[in-house]
């Protein structure tokens, strides 16, 4: 793949439509007011057919299993199609960062981690009990694996608990924090450890519940305030001593070892292909803006944008842009093909595009000097929401260690 | 039922216009065109028509050079089933008459039990085109709908100067033009557009509508002559002072020039 499509186009115009006349007048609410980005999600769904379209694959998969048929193996479900599937995840993706990046956040961590986690990890009986509510945004999903004194290593330093009672139920104990959709979340998966005598810490078995939102003992707070991505509410969740059926643990037995972190890992690698998206959004919109602006603003009587130092910094956006393009092509292109990245690759490409986008979208503040530190021109958002591609979904630093790792054990 | 929608591809509402150096149109080099807003309110109206009525065949018809392909499958991207695409340099400069002559040769292939097209286009706003159509075909028509109902025959509240209404019912087959707002457009979903490649476009020339030099810029009656910017007007003149002064001033202005 070396350009979009005409049905790429396509889509991205009538998204880009929507966005214009539902998500733009709206900004300043979402970013700076009370309001949650879940109405406007519920709405771009619907006017899209998305969730129609999620109803009628789950229910697909669903009677597959009933029938004890074997899941599609990535590369059938893929393959023809798998290329159209991942455009139709990524333009809107790409198109609502030029705007609200936030949005998109709230949005992925529900359907993209949540429900995903339940689908991959649940039996059938709990993937109609939960997911389904969530892939069509009826509900919105938090998933709870960060704590305050655990963040890269996750789950070596988790401190959450679960303690098997009489009843073959389990008791749960434990704070996370950093959570997407945390205060507002209808269902919680909560990733916890199971206490046993006899197992040290850093070996116990990592286990999954799904949580729904008012259990007796779990409480969630308000939205925490941050530096960036006001329009996804972010908060912590206090569990103490909430009881759990068995029906509540992902995959409903316990796990055999002291597993659960590769299934992480490979939903950790579909949210690296998102931030590239993420960041195309960004630079585009971060580029368009300068430009406009350097054509526009005049000092010492000519265009800024006839200054070597403002040329350069626009140079390296457009540098910025089409690599990070072709990354997503990339993506786009291997789905097409039923493949997809290895955990490095994605690695790689993750670290390159949050650091292009967090670059170009201080750049975009510089070339605006005193108008881009004021939130009126909109580049000033978007430098606060770029710079945390570089610290969610794995930190530059740990992106840094995947990819070398990968290199030196070659 | 089958229903045919008449649709036009204009300049988009943002796109900037300047006058071509013929002078006799607008420079349509490098901007963006979309379908025509009253024409968006016809197909609405008819995909609305076909969720409520199973076995409804929503055909869209156009006439114009390759970029209107976008907009045809754009429209099946909304739901429309099939297109037509009159794509013929033959039929370049047709004015309102040529125009309805090859959607009346498209409808007499097509049969439709009902015809939707915009009540005027954005950029001619002649607001013939629809008229002339069902005048040719012989069947009935109404203009500016605001709503649009069918039970049995087809009613149509109408828009009338002064904000006035007019119910009118019509028996198919019919012709109804739209006005803007009638509707909420709905949006391409994705997997409509994704599923709109697949969908037939059929492309026809002129000839293959029998209207060989009956159509096109050498057959329409209608011709621009020039197209331009209206000047600058001169002479304004800025009344100051309070007020009352501004007032007084205004009406001794207006008694003094006779207008009243």
């Amino acid at each position: 793949m070396i350009e979009w499509s005409e049905q790429h186009q396509m889509i991205r115009d009538v998204v880009r439509r929507f966005i214009e006349a539902e998500v733009v007048p709206n900004v300043e609410a979402l970013e700076h007011g009370d309001m949650p980005p879940y109405d406007i999600l519920r709405k771009f769904y619907s006017a899209f057919g998305m969730a129609e379209m999620q109803r009628a694959r789950f229910a697909k998969m669903i009677e597959r299993e009933k029938k004890g048929e074997p899941a599609k193996k990535k590369s059938d479900a893929e393959g023809e199609g798998g290329g159209d599937a991942a455009a139709m995840q990524l333009i809107p993706i790409i198109e609502l960062c030029r705007h609200c990046p936030g949005m998109v956040t709230a949005m992925g961590v529900s359907v993209g981690l949540t429900a995903a986690s339940i689908l991959s990890k649940g039996t059938t009986r709990q993937k109609e009990r939960w997911a389904l509510d969530i892939l069509t945004l009826d509900k919105i999903g938090a998933w709870a694996i960060t704590e305050p004194g655990s963040g890269s290593d996750a789950f070596g330093g988790m401190k959450a608990t679960a303690k098997r009672t009489p009843d073959g139920g389990y008791l749960l104990n434990g704070n996370k924090t950093f959570i997407t959709n945390g205060p507002y979340a209808d269902t919680i998966v909560f990733i916890c450890k199971l206490e046993e005598d006899g197992v040290a810490p850093r070996d116990r078995k990592m286990l999954h519940f799904v949580l729904d939102k008012g259990m007796p003992g779990l409480v969630q707070s308000k939205p925490m305030r941050k530096m960036g991505l006001h329009s996804s509410p972010t908060g912590e969740l206090f569990l103490s001593d909430v009881k759990a059926g068995p029906d509540r643990l992902l995959g409903e037995q316990e796990p055999t070892a002291a597993d659960g972190r590769s299934g992480a890992k490979s939903t950790f690698q579909t949210e690296r292909s998102g931030v590239a998206a993420m960041a195309l959004g960004m630079i585009e919109r971060s580029l368009e803006l300068s430009l406009a602006y350097a054509k526009e603003r005049v000092q010492f009587g000519k265009p800024i944008g006839e200054f070597q130092l403002i040329q350069e910094k626009l140079a390296r956006m457009e540098v910025a842009r089409m690599n990070v393009q072709n990354l997503v092509f990339r993506t786009l292109e291997l789905a097409s093909q039923g493949k997809s990245m290895s955990f490095a690759e994605a690695s790689a490409m993750k670290l390159y595009a949050a650091r292009a986008a967090d670059e170009v979208c201080q750049d975009a503040v510089q070339i605006f000097g005193g108008n881009g530190y004021m939130a009126e021109y909109k580049v000033e958002q978007l430098a606060r929401d770029a710079r945390v591609l570089r610290i969610y979904a794995g930190t530059d630093e740990i992106q840094i260690g995947a990819i070398a790792r990968d290199l030196l054990t070659r | 039922m089958k229903i045919m929608v008449c649709i036009k591809q204009v300049p988009h509402q943002d796109a900037r216009l300047d006058v071509n150096g013929a002078g006799t149109w607008i420079q349509e080099e490098n901007i963006k065109f979309e379908i025509n807003p009253y024409d968006q309110n016809a197909l609405e109206a008819a995909l609305q028509l076909k969720d409520k009525e199973a076995g409804t065949e929503v055909v869209v018809v156009s006439i114009g050079p390759e970029r209107v392909t976008q907009s045809l499958r754009t429209a099946l991207g909304m739901g429309a089933d099939r297109a037509v695409h009159v794509k013929d340099g033959a039929a370049d400069g047709s004015d309102s008459l040529g125009t309805a002559k090859i959607l009346a040769a498209v409808a007499k292939a097509e049969s439709p039990d009902l015809i939707f097209a915009g009540f005027m286009s954005d950029d001619g706003n002649l607001a013939a085109t629809g008229p002339m159509l069902a005048t040719l075909l012989g069947i009935p028509h109404t203009t500016t709908a605001v709503s649009f109902q069918k039970n049995g025959a087809i009613q149509v509240e109408r828009e009338l100067e002064g904000g006035a209404l007019e119910v009118v019912e019509l028996n198919t087959p019919c012709l109804v033009t739209t006005q803007t707002g009638m509707n909420q457009v709905r949006y391409a979903s994705l997997k409509g557009i994704m599923a709109a490649k697949k969908k037939p476009i059929d492309v026809k020339t002129v000839a293959d509508l029998g209207l060989a030099g009956q159509v096109g810029a050498d057959a329409a009656k209608i011709k621009i002559e020039k197209l331009y910017t209206p000047p600058k007007g001169q002479g304004a003149e800025i009344l100051s002072g309070s007020v009352d002064e501004v007032v007084g001033k205004l009406v001794g202005k207006i008694k003094e020039l006779g207008l009243l």
